[in-house]
């Protein structure tokens, strides 16, 4: 929305010459000469990724910084007054009338124990509380709650996550602010949520006159929302330029990375392999969840997380599950690497079918097939040197291999995942979320797997790191024709490194067939749904 | 000369050997060893580990029992005597082989209370009567005062000679030692020097002193109290992790299996600690203690004397105490393990096809240990003063074993005579005080460093 409307706008916001720092034992410099200014009625979008520091100087602007983090120097001027001059009584009239925040977790941000309407009400001032029910009904109607009336006695609970961070929006505009600081509002929701929150940030814009501070990592969204665009790396402004350039002509050699990786493309073209065999197949597969009520548990009713789905890969390619947060594909991967029940159907594994194998047969052939997990923090035990993470699996699936030819191994494993020999006397801790994914990888490649399940590898990470790790994965699959189940609730991911693709709804495959067909011409509705919510760089 | 295993003896020495055997562990695991440095670094971790370790040596010295072979002129033979000493008693033979005939005050001369002597042929006086022992044998001078700084004084110059020793052996150690070493801190460590010297400086000048005088006074036999003070830590630190280790297994099997394996094996175990937990524990403790005495009533020729008696109740109650302690600690654990089941390493190793012992043994039991740590050093003060509870309801351990407990139960009578009786009732106080604080402390650092929520090893 680049086009607002051309009018003299003023300054609302001004930050000049902002300095930061941590002091603990050694003070480390966080935030170095920021510099920006915000118009009214602007949406300004502050893009970095993890550790750069744009939460950081959000929280600054609206003075909620922990203890230990200090201003050195600089000015943030609001409406001619400098915020970091007031006294905190001033700041607070402040925080309630004119500068609203709302917050990456719609989850945490809501008080469990308050019904919607208490929590609203502390929104708003104490001497404007007549009719304060009809107001309150009035604001969840502008933020798009249609029985708003109905709502206000509900708990968070009994709420959704994009419902729960629409009462956030209203809680922060329920005194009209003239700013709105939104710290990733988006990032925990599914696409389709994203959307209605952007078109909603984007409608009360244009109803209030209100500017937003928008924090993000996401550049497609950025680009969907925003005026203007800082980018921000290490605590310094590296760009600042308006929306239209930035996306077409960025300045910056990090911002030309962040375009490239934002809009990932597998180079090369897989060659498939000769012979066209089947590496995985899945077959009407059922896994039903028992819910279990009262004391003397019987069983009441199922949820049909995965219902009734098929699936076949051929070798070295790739199929990926698309699908919002509880359409049960994570399930899918989990009933494949045995990890949850199956209720019916049948999987096939290199034309062996795993769910009739007896125990023995089937620790003999779980090094076939394997899988690499969404986060890289939780899925390495902290308390194990990295060599005997990686290690692990070896020595159970491979049990005859001697010391020697395992040390071979592990530091050919490390290598070819783009990591030193000296990670594996380390420990997970002393590394990054990337390194920490490339482990992961090293640890079930060193199997010499023929498929991976990859479910969500790379959504935890940063953008360029993303990049890097879907570039080592591709290369993996051509070096050693590997099949891979890509699991992801990213479309755009999906539809430029997938082969085959299906697209799940609650619990259903809904679509199926190849990537570019599905992508181009879709038929099904919840597809195109899909495809329209996904925020494309305009 | 012979050895005595008493059964507590021999469970405390299977404590410092795991103790042993964990320090060993530790210094292999470069992690753990890096939060113990943490421990060790703190002023009130240093000062805690030094004066426990003092209350843990006596305890150790006191744990070494031996039976004294003596020359019987009748049977013209050796025979071992009935009684059993420990190597602390053969330590402090000066305090107690002597006892007086009643209560006498701290560094007094005289008993506490009158007694008629006659003085000539039926000339009789009530006076207090002057100590036999102690207490009139002033080494250095008639005044008091001056015979305690002069006391002092020596006792300053043998620490010194001692100490001397002491440095030159530890500088010796740490030269030859590689650079990382957990002793590597203390070197240049002034806290833990000068707490190290003010505990050895007092141990010295206590002896000194209890050689002339009774320190704290002496109990209503005669006996010295600071020696019983001094046995009662046994008890104390024994009741402390004894009933820690009864525990342990209990806690950390069944809070992981529940937590861990889940289902039908969950309910039971919740069941029982639940079941457990809503029988009063005084009730469970004193039943026990009941029952065990009948026992030793009626087979009075299962135990060859009065000291295995007392022995056995003592281990009885760490067996009962220990009993009825390890819910919280399974409770604890059984939702770290729910957790940690779902987290993804061990949902990788599952892929693995690790089995469910080999996925508790590498995965589970590590990512848990900080809790267990937590636990045992925070428990062991609560123990030591439930000891003293029980003892004053009169089912803790037996009458005629040293314990706080027993002196505070005394102390009852005591503070109701005329003029108060304080010195028994002070000094278990304040033994026992020092020990709880210290441990207290102790367990403050150990939290700090291990908790993950807390320390900066992992974020």
């Amino acid at each position: 929305m680049t086009q607002g409307q051309v009018k003299i706008m003023n300054k609302l916001l001004d930050v000049k010459n902002l300095y930061l720092s941590i002091e603990s034992e050694n003070e480390t410099e966080i935030l170095k000469d920021i510099n920006f200014s915000i118009n009214e009625s602007e949406i300004l979008s502050l893009i970095g990724e993890s550790g750069s520091g744009k939460s950081l100087t959000a929280l600054s602007i609206i003075r909620l910084l922990e203890k230990n983090c200090k201003i050195k120097s600089g000015q943030i001027i609001f409406n001619n007054t400098n915020l970091l001059s007031l006294e905190e009584r001033n700041m607070r009239s402040i925080r309630k009338n004119d500068i609203s925040m709302i917050f990456q977790e719609p989850m945490r941000s809501l008080n469990p124990v308050m019904s919607i309407y208490d929590q609203l009400l502390e929104a708003y001032d104490k001497n404007s509380r007549e009719n304060v029910r009809r107001k309150i009904v009035d604001n969840l109607i502008s933020v798009g709650i249609e029985d708003a009336s109905r709502v206000i006695e509900l708990f968070p609970h009994q709420l959704s996550g994009g419902m729960k961070q629409r009462i956030m929006i209203a809680m922060a505009i329920a005194c009209k602010p003239k700013l709105l600081i939104a710290d990733e509002p988006t990032t925990s929701l599914d696409v389709t949520i994203q959307k209605q929150v952007l078109d909603l940030l984007l409608k009360l814009r244009d109803e209030l006159q209100m500017s937003i501070l928008f924090i993000t990592h996401d550049l497609a969204v950025a680009s969907q929302i925003s005026d203007k665009i800082i980018v921000m790396k290490d605590g310094l402004v590296l760009e600042n330029s308006e929306s239209k350039n930035f996306f077409k002509k960025p300045k910056t050699s990090y911002s030309k990375t962040l375009l490239e990786s934002s809009s990932y493309n597998r180079k090369i073209n897989l060659n498939k392999s000769a012979q066209n065999s089947n590496v995985l197949k899945v077959s009407n597969l059922k896994v039903y969840f028992k819910e279990k009520k009262g004391f003397i548990s019987r069983v009441q009713n199922f949820k049909k997380a995965v219902d009734d789905i098929s699936i076949s890969i051929d070798a070295g390619a790739t199929h990926a599950i698309v699908g919002e947060s509880g359409s049960g594909k994570t399930t899918v991967a989990k009933a494949i690497m045995g990890l949850t029940e199956v209720t019916d159907g049948g999987i096939q594994i290199l034309d062996r079918d795993i769910l009739s194998m007896g125990a023995n047969e089937k620790l003999n052939f779980r090094k076939n097939y394997q899988m690499i997990f969404q986060d890289p923090f939780s899925s390495l035990n902290p308390r194990m040197r990295v060599g005997s993470i990686i290690k692990e699996g070896l020595s159970f699936l491979k049990p005859n291999l001697d010391d020697e030819e395992i040390n071979k191994r592990l530091k050919n494993v490390v290598k070819n995942v783009g990591l030193e020999e000296s990670s594996l006397y380390k420990y997970p801790h002393q590394f990054s979320g990337g390194q920490r994914q490339r482990i992961a990888i090293a640890r079930v490649l060193v199997l010499d797997p023929k498929l991976l399940i990859c479910d969500e590898p790379t959504s935890s990470l940063d953008v360029t790191v993303q990049k890097q790790v879907l570039d080592l994965l591709t290369e993996i699959q051509i070096n050693n024709q590997i099949s891979y189940l890509f699991i992801s609730h990213d479309i755009n991911l999906v539809a430029s490194i997938s082969d085959t693709l299906s697209v799940m709804y609650q619990g259903k495959i809904v679509e199926s067939g190849k990537t570019s067909d599905i992508i181009n011409k879709t038929s099904n509705d919840y597809t195109k749904k899909l495809l329209s919510s996904v925020p494309q760089i305009l | 000369m012979m050895f005595v295993f008493l059964l507590t003896d021999i469970f405390f020495y299977i404590i410092i050997f795991t103790l042993g055997l964990y320090i060993f562990y530790v210094r292999k695991t470069k992690d753990i060893l890096e939060t113990w440095k943490h421990v060790f670094r703190s002023r009130t971790g240093i000062i805690s580990i030094v004066v426990l370790s003092f209350f843990l040596i006596i305890a150790i010295l006191d744990s070494i029992h031996i039976k004294e072979r003596t020359y019987n002129e009748q049977t013209k033979s050796f025979s071992y005597e009935a009684e059993i000493k420990s190597v602390l008693d053969i330590i402090l033979l000066p305090t107690y082989e002597n006892t007086e005939k009643s209560y006498s005050s701290p560094f007094s001369s005289n008993l506490y209370s009158k007694e008629t002597v006659i003085i000539e042929k039926n000339i009789e006086k009530r006076v207090y009567p002057k100590l036999l022992y102690k207490g009139n044998h002033n080494k250095y001078s008639s005044e008091n005062v001056t015979n305690i700084s002069i006391t002092f004084i020596v006792s300053l110059l043998k620490y010194i000679l001692i100490f001397t020793i002491f440095y030159v052996f530890f500088y010796f150690r740490i030269i030859f030692r590689s650079k990382n070493n957990i002793f590597n801190p203390l070197k240049e460590n002034k806290v833990f020097f000068t707490t190290l010297s003010v505990m050895i400086l007092l141990s010295i000048f206590l002896y000194e002193l209890s050689l002339q005088y009774y320190v704290l006074g002496t109990d209503k036999v005669g006996v010295d109290v600071l020696y019983k003070s001094i046995k009662s830590i046994r008890t104390g630190i024994l009741i402390g992790t004894l009933t820690t280790i009864v525990m342990l297994p209990f806690a950390i099997f069944l809070g992981i299996f529940a937590g861990y394996i889940g289902g039908f094996v969950d309910d039971i175990i919740q069941y029982v600690y639940t079941t457990l937990n809503s029988i009063p524990s005084v009730l469970l403790i004193a039943s026990a203690i009941l029952m065990l005495q009948v026992y030793m009533a009626n087979n009075p020729l299962n135990f060859e004397n009065i000291y295995e008696r007392a022995d056995l109740r003592l281990f009885f109650l760490c067996m009962i105490l220990g009993l009825t302690s390890w819910t919280g600690l399974c409770r604890l654990l059984r939702g770290e393990s729910m957790k940690l089941k779902e987290v993804e390493y061990v949902q990788a190793s599952k892929t693995f096809g690790l089995s469910k012992f080999s996925i508790i043994v590498r995965h589970i039991m590590p990512n848990i240990m900080h809790i267990v740590i937590i636990t045992i050093v925070l428990d062991f003060s609560a123990l030591v003063l439930a000891e003293a509870v029980l003892s004053y309801v009169n089912i803790g351990v037996d009458p005629t074993t040293y314990s706080w407990g027993n002196m505070i139960n005394a102390a009852r009578l005591e503070m109701s005579k005329e003029p108060i009786v304080w010195w028994s009732l002070f000094s278990a106080f304040t033994f026992m005080f020092i020990l709880v604080l210290f441990a207290n402390l102790f367990s403050d650092v150990v939290r700090d460093a291990f908790d993950p929520r807390t320390s900066k090893n992992y974020e």
